[in-house]
């Protein structure tokens, strides 16, 4: 069992919408990071839902820790932490009161250690939730969701609407957690900056399909854009065009191997290419 | 199951604190008032014990504002224990009012003397308030897991009170017209169990037919 998540070809359609999941698979690997990429309404939460059992899939398998997981499957609840974007808790509890719960929840459930992680948030134990800001609220949930000792993290958008020391802070807790060699997080943003400091993979998701999944490294070291002009652009070779962009004077070509367009195209410049931009291309740019 | 209970006695205390406080003092007032015309009793009995149900049961509004709701059902806790552990706040919040008014209708008639007719008169108002609250329960469920999160919870609870209460008032009357307009003690008290009994059939009921609603709901 080499990962700790792992989707076959999960499908999901709705009957009030079209959107739908279309066959996504990937696979997060032990004591790794996956930042899970999109534009809004890209597929991203609906995919978070199926792995938890919150919606049910049309198709597909789903493997946590090698297992389907039933909604009777305390045990592998147990190893995994959600963090939701928003409130994740009533407004009504207090920070000690939500561990009073969370400790009838979780066996799991380590209070000296949320009390640690209340104190390096600078959370007040007895506040009413109703009373914190939205980075106050985000901090809690990522505390709680630590707390039980989870294997595996899943966070939907929660760095998202924080400010960038916040998010700082936030992406050190989360380099820590995968100290652990069978500590796994999977983060779903739009926030692509964050990724590129933490991740060790890359999922891209649109409109519900997985249009690339691949290592940060890959990302950074193999892919690249050439700015090219249109008749060198139909000199190329198509295994070389991952996606392109038609602008005024020059076409934009994502390629996936950098080093053989070097050597292929000498008279083509190619820039190192950032998350944003890949996946600028790959949602808005066009497939040969 | 018991993180469950703890959240759900939480949310219950939030939105009952008031509620207490306010059936306090109107305990205190009913027992210190006079009881010639049991009236306010009556109508004290009957609101406190349906008044804190459904305190149990609108507290469930509260955790809806936020993420918990879906959180919840991603820890080690199964929907059929979810579910159950409404079930069971109710009953508790039930168990609540029952303990208020039999607390002030003791005082009352501790002070004042027995304002009914009938020592079994007492007992139709608990079971009729007992029955109400557990019809209500029974109603608001399986219609909270139906609607999903654009209906307004409020709208349900009322919805589900005025079932209660129209479906409690209806067995009354086939009980009346069964047993004939002078009832004996024995024909009143089997009247009362026939009330609870038949709620709380009900009520059981409506627990699995929400586990399966529930099982097939997506958040």
């Amino acid at each position: 069992m080499e990962h700790i998540l792992e989707l076959k070809e999960v499908s999901k359609a709705y009957r009030k919408s079209d959107f739908k999941l279309d066959k996504v698979s990937f696979r997060l690997p032990y004591g790794a990071i996956m930042g899970f990429v999109g534009e809004n309404g890209a597929g991203k939460t609906t995919t978070i839902d199926c792995i938890l059992n919150t919606i049910r899939k049309d198709g597909g398998d789903i493997l946590l820790f090698g297992k389907e997981m039933t909604d009777e499957d305390k045990a592998m609840k147990e190893n995994i932490g959600i963090v939701y974007d928003g409130d994740n808790f009533p407004d009504y509890l207090n920070p000690m009161r939500l561990s009073d719960i969370m400790g009838g929840l979780y066996k799991q459930w380590d209070n000296g250690l949320f009390l640690d992680y209340l104190k390096r948030f600078n959370l007040p134990g007895k506040k009413k939730i109703k009373t914190f800001s939205r980075g106050m609220t985000m901090k809690l949930a990522i505390a709680a969701a630590l707390a039980h000792r989870p294997k595996l993290l899943i966070l939907d958008e929660a760095t998202s609407g924080l400010d960038p020391v916040m998010r700082d802070e936030i992406l050190e807790v989360f380099l820590e957690f995968v100290q652990e060699e069978e500590h796994s997080i999977l983060l779903s943003s739009h926030i692509t900056s964050d990724l590129e400091k933490i991740a060790d993979y890359i999922t891209f998701i649109h409109e519900g399909r997985i249009i690339l999944t691949a290592s940060k490294n890959e990302l950074a070291y193999e892919y690249g854009i050439m700015r090219c002009r249109e008749s060198q652009f139909k000199e190329m070779d198509k295994e070389d065009v991952v996606a392109f962009r038609k602008r005024d004077f020059q076409t934009d070509v994502l390629t996936a191997d950098t080093k053989r367009a070097r050597s292929k195209y000498r008279d083509v410049v190619i820039d190192r290419v950032s998350i944003d931009e890949i996946m600028v291309m790959l949602v808005k740019g066009e497939r040969i | 199951m018991k993180g469950l209970m703890k959240n759900n006695f939480y949310a219950a205390l939030s939105s009952a604190r008031v509620f207490s406080a306010i059936m306090l003092l109107l305990g205190i007032f009913v027992a210190a008032m006079d009881n010639v015309i049991p009236s306010l009793l009556i109508g004290y009995i009957l609101s406190v014990i349906m008044g804190f149900s459904a305190n149990g049961v609108f507290a469930l509004d509260k955790e809806n504002a936020s993420r918990w709701r879906k959180y919840k059902m991603t820890a080690p806790v199964s929907r059929k224990q979810i579910v159950g552990s409404y079930f069971i706040n109710l009953l508790l919040c039930l168990l609540t009012g029952i303990i208020f008014a039999g607390i002030f209708t003791y005082l009352s008639v501790s002070i004042h003397g027995f304002p009914f007719d009938r020592s079994t008169d007492v007992l139709n108002l608990f079971s009729v308030g007992i029955s109400i609250s557990l019809f209500m329960g029974a109603v608001f469920f399986p219609l909270f897991y139906l609607g999903g999160d654009e209906i307004v919870e409020a709208a349900f609870l009322v919805i589900s009170l005025f079932s209660a209460i129209g479906i409690v008032m209806g067995i009354i009357s086939l009980l009346n017209r069964f047993f004939g307009p002078k009832m004996t003690v024995e024909e009143i008290i089997l009247g009362a169990c026939i009330l609870i009994v038949s709620s709380a059939a009900v009520f059981a009921v409506s627990y699995p037919l929400c586990v399966a609603i529930f099982r097939k709901k997506e958040y």
